[in-house]
């Protein structure tokens, strides 16, 4: 064993940057934990899932806060739900695993996706140029969810405030996709 | 006065355009009102001459105003063009914008919008506007004539190397490009609406309103900066008021509104499946600079409801010399006078087979603007009273006078009077295109001469107004409301109560009139494309004569107006000559796009290094310091080979590497393989149905190779598998089947046995992942490794693997698994980590020697060890080719085993993966070499397989490849030629046993 | 092209990826005493219709899921769009 210790470091390095209009900053503690229900083992999991955040776990395209407020889950898929929290630290799983009780079967995301958030009364304007979902307000209310492409990337888009997006892409082209929002903002303002 | 050159100033654009307030310059055809800014002059350049024009101009009417009617030369015989129309339509007018790298030929100048400063350049020409030399070619119009560039091929070939090439090469084309990358950026987006209204002339202003006014979200599209349509160009009366101020109110309430978006300077270009509509938005091209924003953006419109409100598009009359600089269509003269404030001639003639073409007369001559006469073939009563002018009822023009610009009409009944400007209308056709866009084919209506769209309308779009073929103000006002009720109802929005606005039902009669047949000169139909009267007969006159045949032979709307002001002219002539009513000759069908879109726009911000993504490893910065080279694998960037100081060639960097890690102990980033979490009761049943080999009995802490078929039985793609607890397993994939590979795994687990309780999530990207290998990485690890986790050889044996921390307690996962061959681990930390592990294991490294190795090194070494890699998994290749044959269990089900059992999969001569070396081992092999045997003649028949993979083996100091051959396996010491025809090389070779570097595999294990 | 998903709505189907005919949920039984002709026609034989065709399209960019989508090759008309997996149960599959 030697003296030797692990320093993390956020996909973007702790980016963040003001525009005219919008505000757009990578979120680095931000924990993902992906929770996938067993099968047979529905009744159990919502139950545990009510009784860990007293919500019930959200259908694909929707998030509810959990009672806390310090918790999202996101339905990812039919058989599917993200935990999203801030959290310092690699042990999310444990966070989540430790709440469940087994009811699910957990997989840590954290690392695989780089998280951003835009936000700002021109960060739909800015989106439209990239993202094919329709934002609208009514068509997009805050607390959907959904899971897209954009310039070719994999990304989720969550509405978490009235002009506030969460956008999580992949950890390995966060440098590309940083790229194409800031493209998309430059462009709008 | 047209063709006399203008008293130009003698300063340039830039002295004129910097020097503060800009002298007055005379504009000799600009009268008073209309809708553009008398009061602000704006300087442009045209061919090296400074003019003025005013806000609100655009080029076309700027031009107009100066009285310069020569714009550009035709296509093909370089004939002296004017200005045609006022829109998007125009065939003629084409010029090239801006200088430098900005340039952009074909420009249409109706459609420029004036801006301070502008320069633009007619094209088209060999030596001066005014004096083409290349004008010669309509000496020799006669060879040039329809179907002329199909003829050529029936000549000698030397007469269309030596003669016609060269011609046809000098003198086609239009514009010309600036040969430099294009300076500007463009992008793309997503709009969403419940109505798009395309087209905010009255029709659409009305649609949108109504759509609006009910609650739906609106997106109102219209090509020209100023929306309002034929109401900024007409003196018809909208609710008591001109219909440009109805317009201008009609835009206000819109833009009040939150759920209506007004897109000017859009044009919705194309109509695809499912209510999707392209549309391009000119952003900057009115500006004098983009100022680093997009130019252009094109739009992907997701619509409910679509209603088309795109106006119609005058025809002319054709006759002879109707091409001359002065002819123009009777509703643009119109445009120009009422919107633009310009008359595009001092002397005004009209020649029209409809009332609308006497609006002209009337708009003019109200404006104090001489005119000289007005010639109807219709043998009916004056249509009104235009003090001065003749009137000639029954009566048709026959040909043109003037050199580059008309002077006078000739009269079929004989006789010429004077008009340096004569407005033509022979009626208007819908503009129907975007119906035709899914295969709708227009109809046609008898009453206007006209084809309007047919039923068969892609899903969710209504036509309204002049599109429809309501051609009076009334009826399109009425029309788009109608429409846009129907369409908001549709959805389940309340039309709001108003009164609708209200207008007079101007008349619209005509009597059909295509074409003059008096007259020996020739009569144009298509302009763009120099297409006359007589090339539609002689396509006739050929056989030509089905409407598709008619269009390919003459290039009939083949040009980038895509023939709006010809097609329906060049039809009505080939329906005279075949005898048959218009609808029976048939319509052309319309694609996308409506008007021309860049290439640029496009491609959007695909450009150079934006054109895709890149994915790079945690280590990838670290890497950069040390001056890796790179190579893309797929989207991802891997370092290829780290040169050291003093290493000139590729090849010394990685033997170096290749050396230190089987000499020591060696690190390569292996982040980019896929990994997929696998978890749940039913996982490992799961893993044995998609993998050959069987996964059931795998223990926890255990890693295996696996490999997965396709259903037909080749090889998909292989890896190795973790489990890391009763219900979880990690599975390996190659980087470049990754996203491949879930997929079919998500195919198996919905698709195939939906009732199994797995479930997959990719983790590829979470995990930095780093093979140590060498003798000395046991050592390297157990300074990082924290001191609880036993990784002895005993306590943590080859294909173990386990969750452990590191450095301290950081989380990370150990596999003892091997591609080099080596002792050889791969751990991986959370990819937050992963800068700092590497440069951490460097660290701890140091003591060592330890080298970092990059994707070649690693292709040495598996090449010595025998693994197949993406040259042997071509997807052609089956278990059994690969030597696994007998890895195929016959006691389980599992994706491609049924099929693997084909009679033509198990050939005792099949192909087998075996290695090579050169009998002359100072040889270097190749891969794509055939194998040959020796004293035959290298041919199909006698090729016995290939290699697939080469590489210089430092450990053996000669040249060694694996490939595929038949029997391969039985063939131990045989001797073949690899033959590369491609490469000229034909050489010895020896069939060895594919495990070049410890065959006995003692190495791993130790 | 708009494919509307059981679950998420209308989504562009640039986030789809195509696989083809809906019968390759049909895989046969391996210990079948016909397995081999059962499945050269599973894997090789395809009707072609002009006309209603039920297809497997892959949700890549978004959740994951197969789906069969019923389409009209002559007018790309999509009159039914089902999850994979409730096709498969339903038509028997189990593990």
């Amino acid at each position: 064993m030697s003296d030797l210790t692990l320093t993390p470091a956020p996909a973007l390095g702790g980016y963040r940057e003001r525009f005219e209009g919008v505000q757009l900053e990578e979120l680095p503690n931000l924990a993902i934990v992906s929770i996938a229900t067993p099968r047979g083992g529905e009744a159990e999991f919502a139950a545990a899932i009510e009784k860990a955040f007293g919500v019930a776990a959200p259908k694909p395209g929707h998030s509810s806060l959990s009672k806390d407020g310090r918790t999202r889950l996101v339905g990812m898929a039919p058989d599917q739900t993200f935990a999203v929290f801030t959290h310092d630290g690699p042990d999310a799983r444990q966070v989540i695993d430790g709440a469940l009780d087994g009811a699910g079967y957990t997989t840590d995301q954290t690392d695989v996706w780089v998280s951003l958030r835009i936000d700002g009364p021109r960060a739909h304007t800015a989106l439209e140029r990239i993202c094919p979902i329709d934002l609208h307000p009514d068509a997009f209310p805050e607390g959907r969810a959904a899971r897209t492409v954009m310039e070719h990337l994999g990304t989720i888009v969550l509405r978490d405030g009235a002009d506030s997006f969460l956008l999580l892409s992949a950890h390995s082209s966060a440098e590309s996709f940083l790229h194409a929002v800031e493209t998309s903002i430059r462009n709008v303002t | 006065m047209t063709d006399k050159p203008i008293n130009a100033p003698t300063a340039t654009l830039r002295e004129a355009h910097g020097g503060g307030s800009a002298t007055y310059v005379e504009q000799p055809n600009r009268l008073a009102g209309g809708l553009v800014d008398h009061g602000r002059a704006l300087n442009f350049d045209f061919d090296g001459r400074v003019l003025q024009g005013h806000p609100g101009d655009t080029l076309a009417s700027a031009l107009l105003a100066n009285g310069v009617r020569l714009v550009g030369r035709s296509f093909k015989y370089h004939r002296p063009r004017g200005i045609f129309t006022a829109g998007s339509e125009e065939p003629n007018a084409l010029v090239e914008l801006r200088r430098g790298a900005h340039q952009e030929p074909n420009t249409r100048a109706t459609t420029v919008e004036l801006f301070d400063g502008l320069e633009a350049g007619s094209q088209n020409y060999r030596g001066s506007l005014g004096f083409d030399l290349l004008a010669a070619n309509d000496l020799f119009s006669s060879f040039l004539s329809a179907g002329f560039y199909y003829k050529t091929f029936m000549w000698p070939q030397a007469f269309w190397e030596k003669v016609y090439e060269p011609l046809i090469r000098n003198s086609a084309g239009l514009g010309r490009l600036s040969g430099e990358p294009d300076p500007d950026s463009y992008d793309k987006g997503f709009l969403h609406c419940d109505v798009l209204v395309i087209g905010a002339g009255p029709a659409g202003l009305s649609a949108a309103l109504a759509a609006g006014r009910a609650g739906a979200r609106v997106i109102l599209a219209d090509e020209d900066f100023r929306p309002g349509g034929r109401l900024n160009a007409e003196t018809l009366e909208v609710d008591g008021m001109s219909g440009a101020d109805w317009a201008e109110r009609a835009v206000a309430e819109l833009a009040a509104m939150d759920n209506v978006r007004l897109m000017t300077r859009t044009t919705v270009h194309g109509v695809f499946d499912h209510g999707i509509f392209g549309a391009l938005e000119r952003c900057t091209d009115h500006l004098p600079t983009s100022g680093g924003k997009p130019r252009q953006v094109l739009w992907r419109l997701y619509t409910k409801r679509a209603v088309l409100c795109a106006g119609a598009t005058e025809r002319p009359i054709a006759f002879g010399d109707n091409d001359r600089p002065g002819v123009m269509l009777a509703g643009a003269v119109r445009a120009y006078a009422n919107r633009w404030a310009v008359t595009p001639g001092q002397r005004v003639a009209v020649f029209t087979n409809n009332d609308d073409g006497w609006r002209t007369a009337a708009d003019l001559s109200a404006r104090g603007v001489e005119v000289t006469a007005v010639v109807d073939p219709r043998n009916t009563q004056p249509r009104a009273e235009i003090p001065g002018a003749a009137i000639r009822m029954g009566d048709a023009v026959a040909g043109t006078r003037g050199r580059k610009g008309l002077k006078q009409i000739e009269l079929a009944s004989g006789g010429t009077i004077p008009a340096d400007c004569l407005a033509v209308s022979g009626g208007w056709n819908p503009n129907v295109h975007l119906t035709c866009h899914q295969r709708g084919r227009p109809e046609w209506r008898e009453d206007i001469a006209a084809f309007v769209p047919g039923k068969d309308l892609p899903v969710g779009l209504t036509v309204a107004g002049a599109a429809n073929g309501s051609l009076s103000l009334a009826a399109a006002l009425l029309d788009g409301e109608t429409r846009a009720r129907e369409a908001v109802e549709s959805l389940g929005f309340k039309p709001a109560k108003h009164t609708p606005a209200k207008a007079e039902d101007e008349a619209v009669e005509l009597t059909p009139f295509w074409h003059v047949k008096k007259g020996r000169a020739r009569a144009w139909v298509d302009h763009q494309n120099d297409v006359t009267v007589k090339d539609v007969k002689l396509a006739h006159q050929e056989g030509f004569r089905a409407v598709e045949h008619l269009k390919r032979y003459t290039t009939l709307g083949m040009a980038t107006d895509q023939g709006k002001t010809a097609n329906v002219l060049g039809l009505a002539i080939m329906a005279e000559c075949t005898g048959k009513s218009i609808p029976e000759t048939g319509t052309t069908i319309f694609r996308p796009p409506y008007s021309p879109v860049p290439i640029g726009a496009f491609a959007g911000r695909s450009r150079g290094k934006d054109f895709r993504p890149f994915r790079l490893t945690p280590s990838h910065h670290w890497a950069e310091e040390q001056g890796a080279v790179f190579v893309e694998t797929g989207a991802w960037l891997r370092a290829q080979w780290f040169p050291r100081p003093g290493e000139t060639h590729w090849r010394q960097s990685v033997d170096r590497e290749v050396e230190m890690t089987r000499g020591s102990v060696g690190i390569c980033d292996v982040t980019t393989l896929g990994k997929v979490d696998i978890q749940g009761r039913d996982a490992a049943e799961f893993l044995n149905k998609v993998y050959i080999n069987g996964f059931a009995k795998l223990a926890v802490g255990k890693t295996r190779y696996g490999l997965m078929l396709r259903e037909d039985g080749m090889a998909m793609d292989d890896g190795t598998t973790a489990r890391l607890g009763e219900t979880h397993y990690v599975m390996t994939t190659t980087t470049a089947n990754a996203g491949g590979v879930f997929r079919h795994l998500e195919f198996c687990r919905q698709c195939l046995w939906p009732d199994l309780d797995v479930h997959l999530i990719s983790t590829t990207d979470g995990w930095a992942q780093y093979a140590v290998a060498g003798p000395n990485s046991r050592n390297l690890l157990r300074k990082i490794v924290d001191p609880e986790f036993d990784i002895s050889n005993e306590a943590f044996p080859f294909m173990a693997c386990a969750e452990i921390t590191v450095c301290g307690g950081t989380p990370a996962r150990l596999f003892r698994i091997s591609f080099s061959g080596e002792l050889a681990y791969e751990i991986a930390v959370p990819a937050r980590y992963g800068d700092s592990m590497i440069r951490a294991l460097m660290a701890a490294g140091e003591e060592f020697d330890v080298v970092p190795y990059g994707t070649e090194a690693l292709g040495v070494m598996r090449i010595e060890k025998g693994h197949a890699a993406g040259n042997e998994l071509t997807g052609q290749i089956s278990a059994q080719n690969l030597g696994m044959g007998r890895m195929v269990s016959k006691k389980k089900d599992c994706i491609g085993n049924k099929l693997s059992e084909r009679p033509e999969m198990n050939r005792e001569d099949g192909l087998r993966m075996v290695g090579f070396r050169p009998v002359d081992r100072s040889r270097s092999l190749t891969a794509g070499a055939h194998f040959i045997p020796r004293g035959a003649v290298a041919s199909m028949e006698t090729d016995e397989g290939w290699m697939t993979s080469v590489a210089y083996s430092p450990e053996l100091g000669h040249s060694i490849g694996l490939g595929f051959i038949k029997r391969g396996s039985e063939r131990m010491g045989d001797i073949v030629r690899a033959v590369d025809l491609v490469g000229d090389s034909d050489i010895e070779v020896e069939i060895v046993s594919p495990h070049f570097v410890d065959p006995e595999g003692e190495r791993l294990r130790v | 092209m708009i494919i509307n998903h059981p679950l998420l709505g209308p989504r562009d189907a640039a986030e789809f990826v195509y696989l083809g005919d809906a019968s390759l949920i049909d895989r046969p039984d391996w210990e079948d005493p016909d397995a081999a002709e059962k499945y050269y026609e599973y894997l090789y034989l395809r009707d072609n219709p002009a006309g209603l065709h039920r297809e497997l399209w892959f949700h890549e960019q978004g959740d994951r899921s197969w789906l069969v989508v019923t389409r009209n090759t002559l007018t790309h008309e999509i009159t039914n769009v089902e999850l994979a997996r409730d096709v498969a149960k339903a038509q028997g599959r189990s593990r």
